[in-house]
C-alpha cells in the first residue's frame, strides 16, 4: 500500500504556493478587499432597515464574510502550477498518474486534502482576525460551533466531489473551461456566496434543493448564523451526507471509466 | 526471469470515428458516424532479457508507443499477452508500477512549481523508498547527470536538457528493474545526449536494468543497443542484432574511383552497377541482393580498371534503417 507515506503527496499544492510568494501576496490582498467590500455592501443594504428576510444586519454581514472566507478553501491557482487534470490531459502527462503505485483517484484525493487544509489555514486566520475586529459574530453556542464544523466538513466534501466530477469530464471532452465557469457561477450563486439563498424566490429555492450546491456552503453558514435552528441540523447533516455518498459512487464509477480513456486522450 | 519482458502475440485495435470533410460531411458524421478500425499493433512477439537494452524502432505511427503503453499497463491489449518482470502489467497496474520506470519524451512527471528536489522527495514518498536509500541513489545519479547544479531550481525554470535528466532520475529513483524510454533525448543537444547515454549504459551494465528504448536517433541506437526490434504498420518486421540488420539492409555502399584514362569504357561488374560517371570520376554501387560486400567490390574495381584514386562510402546506421523502413513498407503494400 502506497498510502503509508503516499499521504505526503498532500503537500504538493501548498508547497507550490509557498514557493510562489506573489501568489500569497495576491491572496492576502484579494481576501482583504473582498471582505471589506462585502462587509460594506451588507452594512449599506441594512442602512435603513433592521431586519430583512428574517435576518439582522450582523447576521447578514457574518454570513457574507464567512462565505468569502470559506470560498478561499478551494481557490488555489492550480492552472498556474500546470497541475489541473485538463492540463495533464493536454500535455499527456496524465499517464504518469497511472504509472505510480499510488492510484490516480487516491493521489487526486490526497492532493485535494492538502489544498483544503492549506485553504483552511487561510480561512481560519481570516476568521480570527475578523472575529477580533468585530466584523463577524461568534457562534451562538458550543453546540452551534460543533454542528457548524461538522456541516462545513461535509460541505467541503460535497464540493470536492463536485469539482472532481468536472475534472473527470475532461477525460471525455478534453476541455472543461466552460464547465468550470458554469460551475463557479452555479456554486457561488446556488451555495449562497453571492447572497444568502433566502433572498431568492421560491422556484429558485426548489431548484436549488435538487442540486448539491447549497449543501456546500449555505447549510453550514446558515447553521452558524442561526438561520437554520439546531433542531433542524440533523436533517440537514443527513442530506449533506447523502450527497457525499451519492457523489462518491458516481465519481468512483467515472474513475474506472476514465482509466480506459487515458491513452486516447493524449497519453 | 525477474527483470525481463515477454511479449506474445500482442495486438491492439482502436475503433475511431471517421470525420467526413466539409460542413455537410461534419453534419453527416454527427447524425450517422462512420466507424473505422485501426490495428495499431498486430500480433507482436519478442523478448527482452534482464540487463539488456533493446531499441524498439519504427517510423512515426508504427505502433511503438502503443506497445510501450501496453507494457507499462496504461493500455489493455485486444489480444495476446505480456509479462514485465513476471507481472501482467495491465492486470496488476500497481504491482507493475513498482517494477518499472518510464520517461515519455518531453512529457515531464515533475511538479512544475516545485524545485526538482521536492519532486524527487514526493516520488520517494509515493514509492516508499527509505530516506537513506533515496539519498544514496540521488548521489549516484548526480555523479553522471550533474543534477545538483540545478536541483534546487523550480521545474518551470529548467532547460529541456536539465528537465529530461531530472525526469530520467525521477523514473529510476525507486530502483525499477525495467525501464521504458519513449524518445527520451528528443530535442536535446549533443552534450546532454551523450550524458544521458552514459547514464543509460551505466544503468544497464552496472545495475543490470532492462531497458526498452524507442528513438529516431540512430547514433543513440548504435551507441547503446546491441539488439533492435523494428515494427511498421503495427507488425514486427525484424528482430535481430545491429550486425544482422547491417548485413540485411546495409548494402548501400559506394565505391568512388578516379580512372587513369578518362576515356576508358566502364560497364557493370558482377553484382555491381555503375551509379554515375563524370569524366574520369566513376561511382559504383550494389546491384540487388546478390551484391558483394564493399571490400569485394573494391577489389573487383581495382582489378578491372586502372585507377589513380579510390574511396569507399559505407552506409551509416541511418541509411541502413532507411533501407529497412523502405523494405518494410514495400512488404506491407
Amino acid at each position: 500500500m502506497a498510502t503509508l507515506h503516499g499521504w505526503r503527496a498532500a503537500r504538493v499544492t501548498p508547497l507550490g504556493e509557498l514557493y510562489t510568494p506573489p501568489r500569497i501576496t495576491a491572496a492576502v490582498l484579494r481576501l482583504t478587499v473582498q471582505i471589506v467590500l462585502v462587509a460594506s455592501l451588507w452594512h449599506g443594504l441594512y442602512a435603513h432597515t433592521g431586519t430583512t428576510a428574517g435576518l439582522t444586519r450582523d447576521q447578514a454581514v457574518t454570513y457574507a464574510v464567512l462565505a468569502v472566507l470559506a470560498s478561499r478553501l478551494r481557490e488555489l491557482d492550480q492552472y498556474a502550477a500546470r497541475d489541473t487534470v485538463v492540463q495533464h490531459l493536454h500535455y499527456g502527462t496524465i499517464v504518469y498518474w497511472y504509472l505510480r503505485p499510488l492510484p490516480p483517484h487516491r493521489y487526486y484525493a490526497l492532493r485535494a486534502l492538502g489544498e483544503q487544509l492549506y485553504g483552511f489555514a487561510w480561512a481560519l486566520t481570516g476568521y480570527v482576525i475578523c472575529l477580533a475586529a468585530g466584523v463577524v459574530e461568534p457562534p451562538g453556542s458550543a453546540a452551534v460551533t460543533g454542528v457548524f464544523a461538522l456541516s462545513l466538513l461535509l460541505g467541503q466534501w460535497v464540493l470536492y466531489y463536485v469539482m472532481l466530477l468536472i475534472d473527470q469530464l475532461c477525460f471525455w471532452t478534453l476541455r472543461n473551461d466552460a464547465a468550470i465557469m458554469i460551475l463557479i457561477f452555479a456554486q457561488n450563486l446556488l451555495s449562497g456566496v453571492y447572497a444568502p439563498l433566502w433572498f431568492f424566490p421560491d422556484w429558485f429555492l426548489t431548484l436549488s434543493a435538487f442540486l448539491p450546491f447549497q449543501a456546500t456552503l449555505s447549510v453550514p453558514l446558515s447553521l452558524y448564523v442561526g438561520r437554520i435552528p439546531l433542531s433542524d441540523a440533523g436533517a440537514q447533516l443527513a442530506l449533506q451526507a447523502a450527497w457525499v455518498v451519492a457523489l462518491s459512487l458516481v465519481t468512483r464509477f467515472l474513475w474506472r471509466r476514465a482509466a480506459r480513456r487515458v491513452v486516447s486522450q493524449g497519453g | 526471469m525477474i527483470g525481463s519482458i515477454e511479449v506474445r502475440g500482442l495486438s491492439r485495435t482502436f475503433h475511431t470515428t471517421v470525420r467526413r470533410p466539409g460542413f455537410t460531411g461534419a453534419l453527416r458524421s454527427l447524425v450517422n458516424p462512420e466507424r473505422a478500425v485501426k490495428h495499431a499493433v498486430s500480433d507482436i512477439t519478442f523478448d527482452v532479457s534482464q540487463g539488456e537494452l533493446l531499441a524498439l524502432l519504427g517510423p512515426n505511427g508504427a505502433g511503438k508507443s502503443t506497445t510501450i503503453k501496453m507494457l507499462t499497463g496504461i493500455l489493455t491489449p485486444t489480444s495476446g499477452e505480456a509479462r514485465v518482470a513476471g507481472v501482467v502489467p495491465y492486470r496488476e497496474r500497481e504491482r507493475n508500477a513498482r517494477n518499472i520506470g518510464a520517461v515519455f519524451g518531453q512529457r515531464t512527471q515533475l511538479w512544475w512549481d516545485l524545485p526538482v528536489r521536492e519532486s524527487f522527495a514526493i516520488l520517494r514518498d509515493i514509492y516508499e523508498v527509505p530516506r537513506a536509500e533515496h539519498a544514496a541513489r540521488l548521489r549516484e545519479f548526480d555523479d553522471i547527470l550533474e543534477l545538483s547544479t540545478f536541483w534546487d531550481t523550480r521545474v518551470r525554470h529548467l532547460s529541456l536538457g536539465q528537465r529530461v535528466r531530472c525526469d530520467l532520475a525521477a523514473a529510476l529513483l525507486h530502483d525499477p528493474m525495467v525501464v521504458f524510454l519513449d524518445e527520451p533525448t528528443i530535442g536535446m543537444d549533443v552534450v546532454v545526449k551523450e550524458q544521458v547515454r552514459e547514464f543509460l549504459r551505466h544503468q544497464v551494465e552496472e545495475r543490470g536494468r532492462t531497458v526498452l528504448l524507442t528513438t529516431h536517433d540512430m547514433t543513440e541506437v548504435e551507441r547503446l543497443a546491441e539488439r533492435v526490434v523494428l515494427i511498421n504498420h503495427g507488425r514486427l518486421v525484424l528482430d535481430g542484432t545491429l550486425d544482422e540488420i547491417r548485413r540485411r539492409f546495409g548494402s548501400t555502399w559506394q565505391v568512388r574511383a578516379t580512372l587513369a584514362d578518362p576515356h576508358t569504357p566502364v560497364g557493370p561488374l558482377p553484382g555491381i552497377v555503375l551509379v554515375r560517371r563524370d569524366g574520369p570520376q566513376v561511382v559504383f554501387g550494389p546491384d540487388g541482393p546478390a551484391a558483394p560486400t564493399v571490400h569485394t567490390a573494391l577489389k573487383l574495381v581495382i582489378e578491372r580498371y586502372e585507377v589513380t584514386g579510390v574511396a569507399v562510402d559505407e552506409a551509416d546506421l541511418e541509411d541502413v534503417m532507411r533501407a529497412a523502413y523502405v523494405h518494410a513498407n514495400a512488404e506491407a503494400v
